[in-house]
């Protein structure tokens, strides 16, 4: 072995003595970083995105909670101070005056115990459909794997016409349903308020366990239960100590996300409550509004949205907390399917019971009931195509059937090209911000990005809807007042759908990493450059899904709507409901089934488009 | 081409972590084939970033040439799309979208290359890396090595003066990896590139190194040949990061030295009084030998009686493992040892092949010319 004659260049570890460059003042290091940081638009387009979100999302919430602290226009009398002024009124009347009790407290107590029994429901059956789903050999297992989904993907309040429309009693005016034409009266309690909202609620939020619960039994390593098993704990033991525990987030996160839902649910409570004063908070909320009550109106937009943001915050706890525990499947992941034996017609019935409560009976109802001239009278002369095609209908208004009325296709035309543009336009901006978000080097910006962007998940529609009225009602600045233009529904619905976009944004921007743009950056690509030939082209997938999905959900939409639309600016949801009103019942009817097919066949479309899953567009 | 200069080049990522590369200096000079090598999280990918530009520095100054491209106290910052390097990442970063072709002459086209010459560039380059067959498709259609030559194509096609590599070895197969390292040597020799390697693997960086540098928590250790690296390791992280098995440690400061350094102490002091008490002695497996007749042991080297514990063959060579009370040391040897489990042998090594560390772990000045006086 010989040793080598090179001198040994090396230098030690922990050299006391400092190259020769000085040391680097403080003003030279902050120049270094300020050049650093503006050296591309990521900084810049951060900073004006921060901006923009700042005004669409944090300023209207702002001014609406103001709003429930200040005097009102018109209140000026009653409360004998001048408009503007501070004043606990509004708060005082909201929540311990005399009428507090219609206003809030009743209300409340319904929102949480029709929540409560939906909740309760839903997880009972989703639960189990799940497992069924996901880990069983249920007969039509894929079949059923889609079909129970589809009541999500139609609009809550579908269900509660369909309801009506069968259970409808003389208690109001307008057509009977059909149990009232066939002879029989149902009960008020059947007909209106708690009891129906709760099942039509429970029903459509069913899907959302089926989807988180059951994503997460499908994840579930094998392994951890067959470690167990073969310790010799009984499948009873496996289920209770093992996968329980462990699906614990799932579910509570489903459970939150549907609590949180509710709460902002106002369709089903409007059809069905209305009619026996059975209010819920967004009902109270949207009563406020239409009676020109400002001040309580902001009073109870801000519970609903306190509400809901002690709720999503306590989930995010709790799984936090949960996580810890929980190991991800590794790769031995392996998904072993339980055999039913002779449970296993019993199990498909119960699946096929459900989907036929879910999705059968209610579309079936509805589309026999635009067929129908008397509600629930089977025979052949009964039925009629009017309410589609007929013309010179002898009805006060309305002669002609739905689909040759001009304000359904204006309604339709409405619809398309708001909640497009305003989808095509959150779909960008989510994509932009999570480039920011990712990218940036001014970390500051990146979490207020983030949460700003995500501030509207945790705010209820309408309450949302209550704050966009409460800043853009009247003239602010250069800004003219937007109520009753098309402008404030685009806005509100473009920061109504930023938390879905900005997410989608970012883990599409965390997915691609920063190396197939940093390649193109060391071959000689600018800024611009890489934004066009790389990012956007490589992520065309996660952009068409970021704008698909928002405007599915804003087709059916309703609870934003509801509040900041007016006759001109109708959009389909709005429409039907306003045939609701005028006891329209086949033209209502005839419209939320348009709606419906547009909402139902519009998923299927992007889930073949993108090749994603309904589960991943959650955001559960 | 250019010569690469960092002076006193220093990262850290903020908050109370600690600095990822700390006070760094470092010349890499033209057409070399510089190994930046260390175990994961010394701050080796951390300077290559730098150097291509995705990391902004926290202090210090980095130089191509004559143009200074990053400094903190001048205010400088080069964007890395006007360094005109090149920079092969570990997962090769090819573009999902476009194909083989259109990711080789992205840089081209860039650079708005007239089409014949691009075409007649992008055709020789693919040549040269065995990826013409390959044009039409999508990296996702191609095996890693594959992607892993694109990538590559990708950069030289450019013709960088500096070619910058993060590990691109790492994700390749033993067989893979061993066809690339050759292709990588002809490339260098080829393209005439100044290329700054980054690796964790020692193998790697031997085999295919003008020179090393070894890193070792944002500092640099040492820097040298191979050769150099292995046969003269500045410091102990550096001898014992290097070389497999490890290299053997005996620690002679304190006072529970074990018998085997107990006796490598009584053997230095009688030898070599002139070297005092040092901190530790290396020995590399390979400069051991053992023998079962004491006779056989030259006079002038250190030996010691020791059981042998384990023997391991890797095909061609065999571990020994050796112990007695308190110590193990493991021996290569290259002939078959024709003795079991259990025997009792005797390890003895020439003085010129110790390592002598003082007590801070660094190599101690002069024990090398020292030690060599002593003829075997």
């Amino acid at each position: 072995m010989s040793v080598s004659d090179s001198t040994n260049v090396g230098q030690l570890a922990g050299d006391e003595a400092r190259g020769d460059l000085p040391a680097p003042t403080a003003t030279q290091r902050m120049r270094y970083s300020f050049k650093i940081s503006l050296r591309e638009p990521t900084t810049l387009v951060g900073i004006l995105t921060a901006l923009l979100f700042t005004y669409l999302i944090l300023v209207p919430i702002i001014s609406m909670l103001m709003d429930a602290g200040r005097v009102q226009f018109g209140d000026e009398r009653r409360i004998g101070m001048d408009m503007g002024q501070l004043t606990l009124y509004y708060l005082n009347r909201t929540f311990l005056s005399p009428i507090s009790s219609d206003l809030f407290w009743q209300p409340l107590f319904n929102t949480l115990s029709v929540s409560a029994g939906a909740i309760t429901v839903s997880v009972f059956i989703g639960s189990i459909l799940a497992w069924l789903v996901s880990r069983t050999n249920l007969l039509g297992r894929r079949w059923f794997a889609t079909a129970l989904i589809v009541p999500y993907m139609l609009p809550a309040w579908t269900f509660a016409l369909a309801w009506t429309t069968l259970f409808k009693n003389r208690t109001v005016g307008g057509q009977p349903g059909w149990l009232e034409g066939m002879g029989f009266t149902p009960p008020d309690w059947l007909a209106y308020g708690q009891v129906p909202i709760t099942i039509i609620l429970a029903l459509h939020y069913t899907p959302f366990i089926i989807l988180l619960f059951g994503s997460a039994l499908r994840r579930f390593d094998s392994q951890l239960e067959d470690s167990a098993r073969i310790l010799g704990a009984k499948p009873r033991q496996v289920a209770w100590q093992i996968i329980l525990p462990l699906m614990r987030p799932a579910l509570i996160s489903a459970i939150v996300l549907i609590f949180a839902k509710c709460l902002g649910e106002f369709g089903v409570a409007y059809v069905l409550g209305l009619p026996v004063k059975f209010d819920v908070l967004a009902t109270s909320l949207y009563r406020n509004i239409a009676s020109r009550q400002t001040g309580v109106a902001a009073v109870v937009a801000g519970s609903i949205m306190l509400i809901g943001m002690i709720s999503l915050l306590i989930d995010a706890y709790l799984v936090k907390e949960a996580r810890r525990f929980v190991t991800i499947g590794s790769k031995g992941s392996m998904n072993r399917l339980t055999d039913l034996g002779k449970y296993k017609l019993l199990a498909s019935g119960f699946a096929g019971l459900i989907f036929l409560l879910s999705v059968g009976m209610p579309i079936l109802t509805l589309a026999l009931s635009t067929l129908m001239k008397v509600p629930g009278q089977f025979n052949f002369s009964n039925f009629t195509l009017d309410y589609w095609i007929g013309t010179n209908l002898d009805t006060v208004a309305l002669r002609t059937g739905i689909l040759l009325t001009p304000d359904l296709w204006n309604a339709a035309w409405n619809t398309l090209w708001i909640v497009g543009l305003a989808s095509l336009t959150s779909g960008v901006l989510g994509l932009l911000v999570g480039y920011v978000v990712v990218r940036t080097p001014v970390r500051p910006l990146s979490i207020f990005l983030r949460q700003i962007t995500f501030l509207p998940y945790l705010v209820p529609g309408i309450a949302f809807a209550a704050a966009y009225l409460s800043l853009f009602a009247v003239q602010r600045g250069p800004i003219p007042a937007l109520y009753g233009t098309v402008f404030i529904l685009i806005l509100a619905l473009i920061a109504d759908q930023m938390p879905y976009a900005s997410r989608a944004g970012i883990s599409a921007m965390m997915q691609l990493g920063k190396e197939p743009e940093e390649a193109a950056q060391i071959a000689g690509a600018g800024w611009l450059r890489r934004m066009m030939t790389v990012v956007i082209p490589i992520q065309k997938g996660s952009l068409v899904t970021g704008v698909l999905l928002p405007f599915i959900s804003g087709i059916k939409g309703l609870s934003l709507f509801v509040i900041l639309a007016v006759p001109s600016t109708d959009v389909l949801t709005t429409y039907s409901l306003r045939l609701v009103d005028y006891h329209y019942t086949q033209a209502a009817n005839a419209v939320v089934l348009i709606v419906a097919g547009l909402a139902y066949f519009g998923t299927l479309a992007a889930q073949k488009l993108t090749k994603t899953n309904l589960a991943e567009g959650l955001g559960g | 081409m250019p010569t690469i200069n960092l002076r006193n080049v220093q990262k850290n990522y903020g908050g109370n972590s600690a600095n990822a590369v700390s006070d760094l200096d470092l010349e890499i000079g033209d057409g070399e084939f510089m190994c930046l090598l260390g175990p994961s999280g010394c701050g080796k990918t951390t300077t290559l970033r730098m150097i291509a530009g995705l990391e902004n520095l926290s202090d210090g100054e980095i130089r191509v040439g004559d143009r200074v491209v990053d400094s903190v106290i001048n205010g400088v910052f080069v964007p890395p799309e006007k360094r005109e390097m090149g920079l092969v990442f570990q997962s090769y970063a090819l573009w999902p979208h476009l194909t083989i072709e259109r990711n080789t002459d992205f840089g081209l086209r860039l650079r708005k290359v007239p089409k014949a010459e691009r075409e007649e560039r992008v055709s020789k380059v693919m040549k040269a890396l065995d990826i013409e067959k390959y044009r039409d498709r999508f990296p996702s259609q191609l095996s890693g090595g594959q992607q892993q030559r694109v990538a590559l194509a990708r950069m030289l096609a450019v013709n960088p003066g500096v070619l910058l590599l993060d590990e691109p070895l790492s994700n390749l197969d033993a067989r893979l990896r061993l066809e690339m390292r050759a292709e990588l040597k002809r490339i260098h020799a080829e393209f005439k590139t100044t290329i700054v390697f980054v690796t964790h693997d020692q193998w790697e960086a031997m085999t295919l190194a003008t020179t090393i540098g070894v890193m070792s928590e944002g500092t640099l250790q040492q820097m040298g040949t191979p050769d150099e690296i292995y046969e003269r390791p500045a410091n102990r992280f550096v001898a014992e990061f290097v070389g497999n098995p490890p290299i053997n440690i005996l620690t002679m400061e304190g006072k529970g030295r074990s018998a085997l350094a107990d006796r490598m102490g009584q053997f230095l002091a009688e030898r070599f009084p002139a070297l005092g008490v040092p901190g530790s002695v290396g020995i590399r497996p390979e400069a051991m030998r053992w023998t079962t007749e004491l006779s056989e042991v030259p006079a002038t080297a250190f030996s010691a009686p020791l059981d042998v514990t384990g023997i391991l063959p890797t095909g061609g060579n065999w571990i020994l493992e050796l112990r007695s009370a308190g110590d193990k040391v493991f021996l290569t040897t290259d002939e078959l040892p024709e003795i079991g489990v259990g025997a009792k042998v005797n390890i003895w090594v020439k003085p010129k092949a110790l390592h002598v560390f003082d007590t801070s772990g660094k190599r101690l000045d002069g024990a090398d010319a020292l030690l060599r006086t002593c003829k075997a």
